[in-house]
């Protein structure tokens, strides 16, 4: 590591911000052309992507920190570097370095990475950006980063101390990282379509998985293993998959909605004989093979929220998202005055165009950006945002689920929503259920 | 009662404006029975429920001359009200499920006012139209596309016999909508790119079962709640909504993809309906618009419409902003009296309105919305008119006293569109 670097470093932030001298040596390491140690924290499906996708985007990555709620899975995701003749020599992840458990996020804040990526259930984002935020590290997060209100007001809290203490967070809302969108975006905003009147997004799908019974798991460990089923853990459909293309519409109009109306419901899932079956079969695992209140194993996620997003000039745009047979459709549309756009590489209208360059994967791209931006000393800090665009999918939720048509700025100040157990809670053992969603909950 | 040919009627009633030239064509306008007051209509009510009286009472203020005559309903007990309030003799009141026949049948009934449960709404039009009456009908007009098919082709008969034809939408006769609607159809609002109509409230009557009630009759008594009598909520109350978008539009959606379920209301005694629906219609040229409706207690409610164009929005009802910016300032009739004194001025007139084939197909759009949400599937509206194979019409023998059970309510995945290789049901 280069001094001159350092110099740089300390430059380029506030004094008072950083008194954390332990702050210092972790950008001190990630910052110019050495190493960049990585630890990740969720090892499914999507943390081993993401680590790979983060491999590949830097030869100076190098792997040396896994956690997840279950040891099976640290062990296995370890397993599956090594085997990986690409990554020979870069995969460093000592028997200490392997966290697991509901605190295991904490444990490798703690470690000496000097970037996290996470990719655990969306619930427990804030606490673990925080920890991490304060322990120095840059992060890399999956998106959602919350379930509820008071998950995203944390992930705020944290961008902002990320942002005094020079950190960056990059979120895998991967579409910001297309070089097609980024240049349609450009011309969005310079006003090619015109004033933006309407638009749609959706994040319609025939279903997801459902992991049922197994062996030695505690209630709440399957719990959070079958999470995606679970509005506390997951944040519900729209929020831990349409969220991507809500972010979208937030970015066509540089900002979220202020107005909120939805309807929705769960009918599939709940009378649906292949939905049913499976949570029947838990039910009597964990109570003695009784079905008495086998509802609760379905989860209480819903299938389908058609929402409406009014933005600041008056736009009413639909957001319609969930799950079932029948019809799909993933994507986004803008209305302006002038044109419209698929929001993806396309203009029609008075200023038609077509983006002809370079594409790029987002997934991959989004890494790149990312490792760039830390060694250049200006990390990207895309924690705000992000938090802003999983508040608005969790407002569209809320607006389905009370009934209630409300404001941006109330569900920001005002809306005192908190759904995921204190950390204190969290242990082996019961399940934690909530009620499902009635279509005319209260508002809290 | 003195019979007469109905033709000769029908002239009668016109000849106040009708030069003298013409009446003579008729040649059989001789008996002359109704020399004096021949220009009054004589209405007939069937449906005298809560729509069908305010209907009558509507009907009478709205022009002079105008007299309610006789009166059908599945049950006596929601005839009385309009039988008093009018002075119908009891010769002339009828009960029954096949009660509209007998007001049909009389020979001095100029016009009927139809206000049964939507469901029986195709049979009784098609009757009351061959039967020579003029029509003013509550809307939805249908709940199945087989009654669309049934309407539009009474709406056609109607026209070459020239009987009056108003449906209730009584948006398209308000004052503050006729005129804005002029105004975005000359452009006002530039090319119309998006739009949005909302009807968003919380609960309606429920008629609990009593014990001695059959499933027939329970049903019909609490019909809004029954897919085969209302056509859910969507068809029996946002019809008004996507009418008047359709009005913007002068056009009807192309395609149609919409969602729903029953997720508060979920009651036996609130039969088989949905609690709210989410549905977006596509008009020509990709313009996709948001229709949303909900029926649930303590939620917000929203009843309107938005119409989006490149040069400025309106609320459809009055108002435009943007580069026209223009608001109106005229009178406001009461739209549901001023739906019978147009439709009543225009039989005078001898140029009877029919409104038969718009609300047939305005009533269709919602119908495509519920089938679309109760399915999942998105379709086009030309497939749904050819190939819907959906029938709920009601079988002419139907009894009060008849077992009817009632479908479960539509759950996506397993809920068969009819026409698309699934079975019947509703």
């Amino acid at each position: 590591m280069a001094s001159s670097e350092n110099n740089k470093a300390r430059n380029g932030m506030a004094v008072g911000a950083l008194g954390v001298a332990a702050t210092l040596a972790s950008k001190a390491r990630a910052q110019g052309s050495g190493k960049i140690k990585v630890g990740l924290l969720g090892c499914g499906g999507r943390g081993k992507g993401a680590v790979r996708q983060c491999l590949n985007a830097d030869p100076g990555i190098e792997v040396i920190a896994l956690a997840d709620l279950f040891e099976s899975k640290v062990k296995s995701a370890r397993e599956g570097l090594l085997k990986d003749e690409k990554y020979k020599g870069r995969i460093k992840i000592d028997d200490d370095h392997m966290f697991s458990g509901f605190d295991c996020h904490e444990k490798i804040a703690k470690c000496d990475a000097d970037l996290l990526l996470m990719a655990t259930a969306p619930a427990f984002r804030g606490r673990q950006m925080m920890a991490a935020i304060k322990a120095g590290k840059h992060i890399f997060t999956e998106k959602p980063v919350a379930s509820d209100v008071a998950g995203c007001l944390e992930v705020i809290k944290a961008s902002e101390l990320a942002k005094e203490k020079g950190l960056a967070i990059v979120c895998g809302t991967q579409r910001r990282h297309e070089l097609n969108r980024v240049e349609l975006m450009k011309r969005i905003h310079d006003g090619q379509i015109g004033e933006l009147v309407g638009g749609q997004c959706y994040w319609y799908g025939g279903g997801i998985w459902y992991r049922g019974y197994q062996e030695g798991l505690s209630e709440l460990e399957w719990q959070c293993h079958n999470w995606y089923h679970f509005n506390w853990l997951s944040g519900d459909q729209i929020c831990e998959q349409h969220i991507h293309n809500i972010d979208v519409m937030n970015w066509c109009f540089n900002g979220p909605p202020v107005q909120f109306m939805a309807v929705g419901g769960r009918a599939h899932r709940s009378y649906n004989e292949k939905q049913i079956g499976p949570a029947k079969e838990v039910c009597r695992k964990y109570n003695n093979g009784s079905e008495a209140e086998w509802e609760k194993y379905n989860g209480d996620i819903w299938d389908h929220v058609f929402a409406e997003l009014e933005y600041e000039n008056g736009a009413r745009c639909l957001s319609l998202s969930g799950h079932s047979p029948g019809s799909g459709r993933q994507n986004e549309k803008i209305v302006g005055t002038k044109g419209t756009s698929n929001c993806n590489n396309q203009i029609s209208g008075e200023n038609a165009w077509t983006y002809q360059g370079r594409r790029v994967n987002g997934m991959d791209q989004e890494h790149i950006d990312l490792i760039k931006s830390i060694r250049s000393g200006n990390p990207l800090n895309e924690g705000v945002r992000i938090a802003e665009s999983t508040l608005t999918a969790i407002g569209a939720r809320i607006a389905a689920k009370t009934g209630r048509t409300f404001k941006w700025s109330w569900l920001r100040n005002r809306c005192k929503q908190s759904l995921v157990p204190s950390q204190e809670e969290l242990m082996s053992g019961k399940g934690i259920f909530q009620p499902i969603g009635t279509g005319r909950d209260p508002l809290v | 009662m003195v019979q007469r040919r109905k033709i000769t009627r029908r002239d009668l009633l016109k000849s106040s404006a009708m030069a003298a030239g013409t009446l003579a064509l008729t040649g059989a306008g001789v008996p002359l029975a109704y020399a004096q007051g021949s220009d009054t209509i004589r209405v007939g009510v069937i449906g005298c429920g809560g729509r069908g009286s305010g209907a009558a009472n509507d009907c009478v203020k709205s022009s002079p001359g105008v007299k309610i005559v006789a009166l059908a309903d599945t049950f006596a007990d929601r005839l009385n009200g309009v039988k008093n309030r009018y002075q119908v003799p009891d010769d002339r009141c009828f009960i029954g499920l096949n009660a509209y026949k007998q007001v049909l049948a009389l020979d001095d009934v100029d016009m009927v006012i139809l206000a049964t449960p939507p469901g029986f709404r195709p049979v009784q039009y098609d009757a009351a139209i061959r039967a020579g009456k003029h029509v003013f009908m509550e809307k939805p007009v249908a709940v199945c596309p087989a009654g669309i098919k049934m309407v539009i082709e009474a709406s056609k008969l109607a026209k070459q016999k020239n009987l009056g034809v108003v449906a209730g939408t009584q948006r398209r006769h308000q004052a503050a909508y006729v005129e804005t609607m002029k105004r975005i159809h000359d452009g006002a609002i530039g090319e119309i790119v998006s739009a949005q109509c909302y009807w968003n409230m919380g609960k309606l009557w429920v008629s609990e079962r009593k014990p001695q009630q059959g499933d027939v009759e329970w049903q019909i008594r609490n019909w809004l709640y029954f897919t085969w009598l209302s056509g859910d909520h969507i068809c029996e109350q946002h019809v008004h909504n996507i009418d008047v978008i359709n009005w913007a539009f002068n056009d009807l959606p192309a395609t149609v993809w919409g969602v729903g379920g029953r997720q508060y209301r979920t009651g036996t005694k609130h039969g088989n309906i949905f609690d709210h629906f989410g549905v977006e219609f596509t008009y020509p040229n990709d313009v996709r618009t948001i229709s949303t409706c909900r029926q649930i207690d303590g939620t917000t409610g929203r009843v309107s419409e938005r119409i989006v164009g490149t040069k400025g929005t309106s609320n459809g009802a009055g108002k435009i902003e943007g580069e026209n910016a223009w608001q109106y300032d005229g009178p406001n009739p009461n739209p549901y009296v001023q739906e019978h004194t147009d439709l009543i001025k225009s039989i005078r007139d001898g140029n009877p309105l029919n409104e038969g084939q718009r609300i047939a197909e305005s009533t269709l759009c919602a119908i495509m919305g519920r089938e679309s949400a109760y399915s999942r599937r998105q379709f086009k509206r030309t497939w749904f008119e050819k190939s819907c194979t959906l029938d709920l019409i009601p079988k002419d023998d139907l009894k009060l006293s008849d077992s009817k059970l009632i479908p479960r309510f539509a759950i996506p995945g397993e809920y068969q569109l009819a026409g698309l290789g699934g079975q019947r049901r509703g």
